[in-house]
């Protein structure tokens, strides 16, 4: 393309080789658009090295040190990595993780669809309705968790209180080690199914209607169609929703931190809430960076496998 | 007579006007040269005023002078104040917990305060706290003031069940004795909990104070190994398991629970709190019943905990002096008694705890305080103030939450903060 369009802007001359002159041009216009494209990326990876590139490399230098943010640090080789795969804390969070991925992940994308199918037919006040399953998502995670936090709450909750009110209950929805990730993963699913129905919604109005009335002419039902066409052609949103999902649940923090603190016990204790508790409880920062740089691998290659897995998918399709 | 033209009183007075002025200034012997500091600080709305009546003496005092007080929310406090420090750019004065000094003077992150001092400077400060402000010897911090815990009590329950709240330090109730209340207040005052403590946030060295009452220790004697792994040790475990397991204290008011624990109180949830002198401009202000403040429960031992702060000089200061100076300032024997009576603290001169307080609110109740403090243990003390006290803490708060929640045995915890303590403690 590039070559195309350096052909048709430059000057050829009527006939003969090209002079000195004209091949200086010729090769400074082509750098010229060779530059273009890294120059309407450059701002974004400006702030993508500040931000995200220079501190993981950062974080990689730190997971080799011993510091505790207010002395000097230390190098201690691959201490930090070996203390971390003997560290039963760091799988039981890991483990707590990767129950509170699978339980809030396609739950929310399942919920997702199923309003946004819902929502995506002429009702009264489907606009309100909308608004409302997206509001969670506008909201401030640590606002959610406040109010989550208050109607879970063992005391003077409001689920509690109406519990209380039927006869049933109290239930101890925040301080036991059985209810507390159950809490969690409702307020979790509050939270997320507005985004996936969004995203959903708008890849449904991408669909076209043809697709539909062909189906309807072969005698395909319902359930045929959302079968056979709907949910094919929502696969890149389902990708998309699905590597997003997995990075979220990997990365929860705000909503535990406010809502159990990651107790009771270590019940609820994500891997980035033990992070945040090497780091800024224990002041371990070389150690949690050395966490970091795990959870920075694994996430990596869940994308890339589930990258490859649906570009796979589509070479079949 | 003499007559006084215009000419000449506006003279005479311009001369008498520069003549005050001079004496004024010159009268004012420690006028600090122009600096810009800042300080930061967590603290309940009474400590920011008093803490902020007291920058504007200092101000009046030495007009060259600003100070900027930033007050921080006390859950992110360190987390913020270590970020600065690792990003050089700390405030000028910072406000710590005496467990926390040893850390920062180890690190070099509070500057050692010799150099401002004269000779003797600590002598009138409570040994405890002075040596807690230290590190090797050299003041790191000079201590502000101090606070500890008591039982709060809802007076009206209290009455409506016969129980008699212990009148004197001597006469404080007996572990039994305290339960036995608890029991009484949750079974017939139709109270789904009896009381709760405040030891959440990390203040899990809290715990220790029931420790010492059963005769336990964390460390040996010399502080040279860990004495946790004992019968005193689990057995202590196990009481304060029991008040989870017997439902007296509601299930999210253990370690890692956010629970503020003293709306519990104040709203009529439960029937005592467990909680610091601080507290009670906010119960106060909040609880609609009859409240008193009465002495911690005690078993072989009475013990306390060990509160309060002191204020340290950064290392990032541009104005190390001018800090050093106003942080002696704060820790003088007026603007001290003005920021305890105020703010609800107990003070760490000597002189002011001779000559006695009045407090603005519930003077009576500060007087059981402060008759509290003095069971702080010194052994305690030694413990807590060391270096690695604050990453041992977190394990602490890690272990008795898993007693207390997820049914760790006494045993094994004990065992297993004995472990912590040789591997993070005593390093």
């Amino acid at each position: 393309m590039a070559m195309m369009a350096i052909a048709e802007n430059l000057r050829v001359p009527a006939a003969g080789r090209p002079s000195a002159a004209d091949a200086r041009r010729y090769w400074l216009q082509a750098k010229r658009n060779q530059l273009t494209p890294y120059m309407f990326i450059a701002p974004n990876m400006a702030l993508f090295s500040v931000f995200v590139f220079f501190p993981l490399l950062y974080a990689l230098y730190i997971s080799l040190r011993e510091w505790s943010l207010i002395d000097t640090p230390r190098f201690i080789g691959l201490e930090n990595y070996i203390r971390l795969a003997n560290d039963a804390l760091f799988w039981q969070s890991l483990r707590n993780t990767l129950v509170f991925s699978v339980a809030t992940v396609p739950m929310s994308l399942a919920i997702g669809l199923l309003l946004a199918v819902a929502l995506n037919r002429d009702l009264v006040g489907r606009t309100l309705l909308r608004s409302i399953y997206f509001l969670p998502v506008v909201i401030s995670n640590v606002a959610t968790a406040v109010i989550a936090a208050w109607l879970f709450n063992d005391n003077y909750g409001v689920i509690n209180t109406l519990l209380q009110q039927i006869g049933l209950g109290p239930v101890a929805w925040l301080s036991s080690p059985r209810w507390a990730l159950f809490s969690l993963i409702v307020t979790t699913l509050w939270v997320r199914i507005g985004f996936c129905m969004v995203v959903y919604l708008a890849a449904l109005q991408s669909i076209s209607p043809t697709y539909y009335d062909a189906a309807k002419m072969d005698g395909a039902t319902r359930w045929q169609q959302f079968r056979y066409i709907t949910w094919p052609l929502l696969r890149p949103a389902t990708f998309l929703l699905l590597i997003l999902g997995v990075i979220y649940s990997f990365q929860v923090f705000d909503l535990i931190y406010v809502m159990t603190g990651g107790g009771p016990g270590f019940s609820t204790t994500m891997i980035v809430q033990y992070i945040y508790q090497a780091a800024f409880v224990s002041s371990e920062m070389g150690y949690a960076s050395a966490m970091g740089m795990v959870l920075f691998v694994m996430i990596l290659l869940f994308t890339l496998m589930q990258w490859r897995v649906n570009r796979r998918v589509e070479d079949v399709a | 007579m003499t007559t006084i033209t215009k000419r000449g009183f506006l003279k005479t007075g311009l001369c008498a006007g520069i003549g005050a002025g001079a004496g004024m200034y010159w009268g004012a012997a420690s006028a600090q040269k122009a600096a810009s500091l800042s300080m930061t600080s967590w603290g309940s709305p009474a400590e920011v005023a008093a803490f902020n009546a007291l920058i504007e003496q200092y101000k009046a005092r030495n007009p060259n002078v600003a100070i900027k007080l930033e007050v921080v929310p006390s859950g992110q406090y360190y987390q913020q104040l270590d970020t600065r420090f690792a990003g050089k750019q700390a405030p000028d004065i910072f406000r710590a917990q005496y467990q926390r000094i040893g850390r920062y003077g180890q690190s070099g992150a509070a500057i050692d305060l010799s150099q401002y001092l004269d000779a003797g400077f600590g002598q009138d400060f409570l040994p405890s706290v002075w040596r807690a402000s230290t590190f090797r010897g050299k003041p790191h911090a000079l201590p502000h003031h101090t606070d500890t815990f008591a039982l709060f009590y809802n007076a009206e329950i209290f009455e409506k069940l016969g129980i008699e709240a212990p009148r004197s330090l001597d006469k404080s109730w007996s572990w039994q004795e305290f339960i036995g209340a608890a029991k009484l207040a949750k079974e017939k005052a139709g109270l789904n909990y009896a009381f709760a403590m405040n030891w959440q946030n990390s203040n899990a060295y809290r715990w220790l104070m029931y420790l010492y009452q059963h005769g336990g220790q964390l460390l040996d004697n010399e502080l040279k190994g860990p004495q946790i792994n004992t019968k005193e040790a689990a057995e202590t475990v196990a009481w304060t398991q029991s008040w989870f397991t017997d439902g007296l204290v509601p299930p999210n008011t253990s370690l890692k629970s956010s629970e503020p624990v003293q709306n519990l109180f104040a709203t009529g949830k439960i029937a005592m709190l467990l909680h610091g002198d601080w507290q009670i401009p906010f119960i106060q202000e909040q609880a609609k019943f009859k409240w008193g403040v009465t002495y911690l429960p005690r078993d072989v031992a009475m013990a306390a905990d060990l509160g309060g702060n002191a204020l340290a000089v950064s290392r990032d200061s541009k104005s190390p002096d001018v800090a050093a100076d106003f942080v002696k300032f704060m820790v003088e024997e007026e603007p001290m008694r003005a920021f305890v009576t105020k703010a609800q603290f107990l003070p760490v001169r000597k002189s002011l705890k001779d000559k006695g307080l009045v407090y603005d609110i519930r003077n009576e109740e500060m007087k059981v305080f402060l008759e509290q403090s003095a069971t702080v243990p010194e052994h305690l003390v030694s413990t807590i103030v060391m270096p690695t006290w604050d990453r041992f803490n977190a394990k602490l708060a890690d272990e008795l939450e898993l007693a207390f929640t997820s049914g760790q045995s006494p045993t094994a915890t004990v065992a297993n903060i004995e472990k912590h303590v040789r591997s993070t403690l005593l390093v």
